[in-house]
């Protein structure tokens, strides 16, 4: 696994990276979660060894990047999503035997190998075709193709889906899924937390550059204290039917809406409880007429606004 | 999904024995080679800048000579101005070796695109020998960019028929004068222009100033001594030395043997300088994210 | 004018910005180099001598001036085209090209401040490479005050005909590299800049004709080299290829624009 112990990273006085200590086993998606300028981008760069910690410990697999540096990067890869990080006047093959070659895969393996790899990423057909005729999906693509060149055993993703058509992010989400189902460990940072939701058996999140919380996706939102949020719609707001849904609870928020008659209003309350029945019953006794119902369930972005929200009081 | 075929090279502790590394350097250069014909080949700009724009600028050297070579006791000065030909010959050896150089300038410049571009963080991320990939980078722009202009050289003294090879030998010593400084120059400006804030500046720095400290349009003798000595620490000078001595003035490996001697010992130099230019930007990169070292 | 200030003035903004020094180096380490090259050229291999041929073709004996006066006129003639020919593509690249399309200004008061920009900044590069030159004891002189302004204005307006058809020739091939490079080369040795251009064959000297900047050199040649005075011929057909160049790069700038908006997107 990859384990990190303590890392610091500061760049000129300014602290990236603040005593983070995460581990990566073998065989799982984890999930690392921030707000932009968390420091993700830097941890995974340490991971991946092109960036040097100020302190702090980093082994993967037992190895000291800072020992063993060549020996770390035979087995891990990096992917990250929106740049176009391949050779544009090299075909898609060609670029994938370009970087077998880097990563030292023995010729018969890596024609096999490549041929895998355009397959999974969809990209047999257009292997031969210059990578500056690809669109940008296809790049993208290509760049995953590539992350996987070297059968690596930790794969680092930062964003692997930005960007991407959203079949194509499925299907690549899919593929992760598997990678790590077949023993590899995984790192995941995305902006899209249905993604880390979906993929991530454990999840940490951090807040500049510190380890703010940890857990799977329903751990943290049960730690966030999330709540579930009720929305009634009803066509007519009259006083009794305002006065029923304050009296109910007094964290419901009224927001009029303005309808073909003019009236209608949106009923919203967030509560940790299971209270739709209850609160649509009292909204009709008071002669309210629900035109719609909505419940939604609390989600990880939910949650992590809910962190973050804590760790800027908390800064402040 | 399918599984991936078997698994990479074990994983394997850092002390791998020299010759995987070496093995895997020789597979970096091949890769490395082939990503810079294909990057090149086909491109207008070779055309260009390796055969119609030295072509242009022989001529004006030329003809801008050419007053003062016609001058009443140029055979004493400069007994090869003398006749128009071989004097000709002298600044096409000179445009050849710029050429040869200069390309190599030129590549650096679209080698540290590819700090602009991310790819030099890939390049980071792999376990391939750095030095084999600035090393291969240069040689694959020399074979793709000065092969025009070689074959136009050779065909040129052919017709002139100035050349005067004390032996056959000479033809592969000078290629090799040639060559291996080029190689060596490009794996120096590859790694320091990869690192370097302001490439344009250099790249422009290494244009003019290069054609005028290295003797190609003027003989050395011609130039003050201060300026004959800032221009020997260029290769470019001692290959000049080497392909007119023994292309024009017939001279043997005795007689080019110490700028031969120069020569190796420069290249040596450079490749130890790009060497340490790659550890410390890498190391520079690791320490601030900057992949900038000058 | 109104535009041709705005141009003026946003080119001296970004310029003064984005390129410190290495630009002005760059252009001026070619002339001076040049120099360089005639003055230990005529040191070591002349021996203090030109050929008779030379001064027969030149009209004078004087090699470094005459070599000062084409360096100085070589690097007006490229600066002014490096700014103002390639100002349209610069747009194209930047992603303003559309803006410009669309917006209501006319291209000829839009180029003309781009030349006008250029023409400022190269006066002061010009000046720094002739004081280069008087180090190395040149002291080019003019016939005359009236046929100095007229020279160089001359040599102006040959630069601003050439830059409106490179402004087509780049937006169209979407290229600058290759065309400034090669029309500079070309121009090297056709116009007459360091030798005298009746040193080429015959078809070789027609041909220079065609390019604009050719008979505005043989008017600063007149006037800055050997004394002859300014030869009013060679300043008639400077104008009328000049401007035969301008009419017909405006009048193709619509096409061109089509083709360049076309092959963007």
């Amino acid at each position: 696994m990859i384990e990190t112990k303590h890392l610091r990273k500061e760049f000129g006085g300014k602290v990236a990276v603040e005593d983070l200590s995460l581990t990566i086993p073998r065989g799982r998606v984890t999930g690392l979660l921030g707000l932009n300028g968390a420091g993700k981008t830097t941890t995974i760069k340490i991971l991946a060894t092109l960036l040097r910690p100020t302190s702090g410990t980093v082994t993967v697999g037992g190895l000291d990047p800072g020992n063993t540096p060549h020996a770390v990067r035979r087995r891990i890869n990096l992917i990250a999503g929106g740049e176009r990080m391949v050779y544009a006047r090299m075909t898609g093959r060609e670029n994938l035997w370009y970087f077998g070659q880097l990563y030292d895969v023995p010729g018969k393996l890596l024609k096999t190998r490549i041929g895998e790899l355009l397959e999974l990423v969809g990209l047999t057909a257009a292997a031969g075709t210059r990578v500056e005729q690809y669109s940008r999906g296809m790049t993208q693509r290509l760049s995953i193709a590539r992350g996987l060149i070297n059968d690596p055993d930790y794969l680092l993703l930062d964003e692997p889906t930005l960007g991407l058509d959203a079949p194509i992010a499925r299907d690549l989400r899919k593929v992760v899924a598997e990678l790590a189902e077949r023993g590899k460990g995984v790192l995941l940072t995305s902006h899209y937390l249905a993604e880390v939701e979906q993929l991530c058996e454990h999840v940490y999140v951090i807040g500049d550059g510190r380890h703010l919380a940890e857990g799977t996706p329903g751990e943290l939102m049960a730690q966030t204290g999330c709540h579930r949020r009720v929305r009634i719609t009803v066509s007519e707001l009259t006083p009794e039917v305002e006065a029923a849904a304050l009296a109910f609870d007094d964290r419901v928020r009224i927001a009029p809406q303005a309808d073909e008659h003019g009236t209608g209003a949106v009923i919203e309350l967030s509560h940790p409880g299971d209270v739709a029945g209850a609160l649509t019953t009292a909204v009709i006794a008071a002669g309210g007429a629900p035109s719609g119902l909505e419940i939604a369930e609390p989600s990880l972005e939910d949650a992590i606004l809910a962190l973050s929200d804590r760790s800027v009081a908390v800064v402040a | 999904m399918n599984r991936l075929a078997g698994r990479g090279p074990a994983g394997g502790a850092e002390g791998r024995t020299a010759g995987d590394a070496a093995r895997h350097a020789v597979k970096v250069f091949r890769a490395e080679a082939l990503k810079q014909h294909r990057q090149i080949f086909g491109s207008k700009l070779v055309v260009f800048s390796m055969l119609i724009w030295p072509l242009l600028t022989l001529v004006q050297t030329y003809y801008t000579l050419h007053p003062l070579a016609a001058t009443p006791g140029i055979a004493a000065r400069w007994p090869l101005a003398a006749d128009p030909e071989r004097l000709l010959a002298f600044l096409a050896t000179g445009t050849l070796g710029f050429t040869f150089f200069f390309s190599l300038v030129q590549s650096a410049w679209h080698f540290s695109m590819e700090r602009q571009n991310g790819t030099l963080e890939l390049l980071f991320l792999a376990p391939a020998s750095r030095l084999a990939v600035v090393v291969a980078n240069g040689f694959g722009a020399l074979v793709q960019n000065a092969w025009l202009f070689a074959c136009f050289s050779v065909a040129m003294f052919t017709l002139l028929d100035v050349v005067n090879v004390a032996h056959p030998g000479m033809y592969a010593v000078v290629f090799l004068a040639m060559l291996v400084p080029a190689v060596a120059w490009g794996a120096f400006l590859n790694s320091l222009l990869i690192f370097s804030r302001d490439a344009a500046f250099l790249y422009t720095l290494l244009d003019d100033p290069m054609w005028f400290a290295s003797g190609v349009r003027l003989p050395t003798f011609a130039l003050p001594g201060w300026l004959r000595a800032a221009g020997s620490v260029l290769p470019l000078t001692g290959s000049l030395v080497v392909v007119r001595g023994a292309l024009l003035d017939g001279q043997g490996i005795a007689d080019l043997a110490w700028p031969l001697v120069w020569l190796a010992g420069l290249s040596g130099a450079l490749l130890l300088a790009a060497a340490g230019a790659l550890k410390a930007g890498e190391a520079r990169a690791q320490r601030t994210g900057q992949l900038r070292l000058f | 004018m109104t535009v041709a200030f705005a141009t003026l003035r946003r080119s001296w903004l970004v310029t003064r910005r984005a390129y410190p020094w290495s630009y002005f180096v760059g252009t001026l380490l070619t002339g001076a180099f040049t120099m360089g090259l005639a003055y230990l050229g005529l040191r070591a291999i002349g021996g203090d001598q030109v050929s008779a041929e030379f001064a027969g073709k030149a009209g004078t004996a004087d090699y470094l001036g005459y070599v000062a006066v084409g360096a100085a006129a070589y690097m007006f003639v490229v600066h002014g085209i490096l700014w103002t020919g390639k100002a349209m593509i610069q747009e194209q690249r930047e992603g303003t090209l559309g803006a410009l399309v669309v917006a209501p200004a006319r291209r000829l008061p839009y180029l003309l401040g781009f030349a006008m920009f250029a023409f400022t900044a190269v006066a002061v590069e010009v000046a720094v490479l002739l004081g280069c030159a008087a180090l190395l004891g040149v002291r080019p002189a003019a016939t005359g005050v009236l046929d100095a302004v007229l020279a160089v204005a001359g040599l102006a307006l040959a630069v601003f005909g050439m830059s409106v058809v490179l402004s087509d020739v780049m937006i169209v091939a979407g290229e600058a590299h290759i065309t400034q490079n090669t029309v500079f080369y070309a121009i090297a040795i056709l116009s007459g800049f360091t030798f005298p251009r009746n040193y080429l064959p015959e078809a070789f000297q027609w041909l220079g004709e065609l390019v604009p900047v050719t008979p505005a050199m043989d008017v600063v040649r007149g006037v800055f080299t050997g004394g002859a005075g300014l030869p009013l011929d060679r300043l008639g057909v400077t104008v009328l290829v000049s401007l035969a160049y301008t009419a017909a790069g405006l009048f193709a700038m619509p096409w061109a624009e089509r083709r360049a908006m076309e092959r963007s997107y």
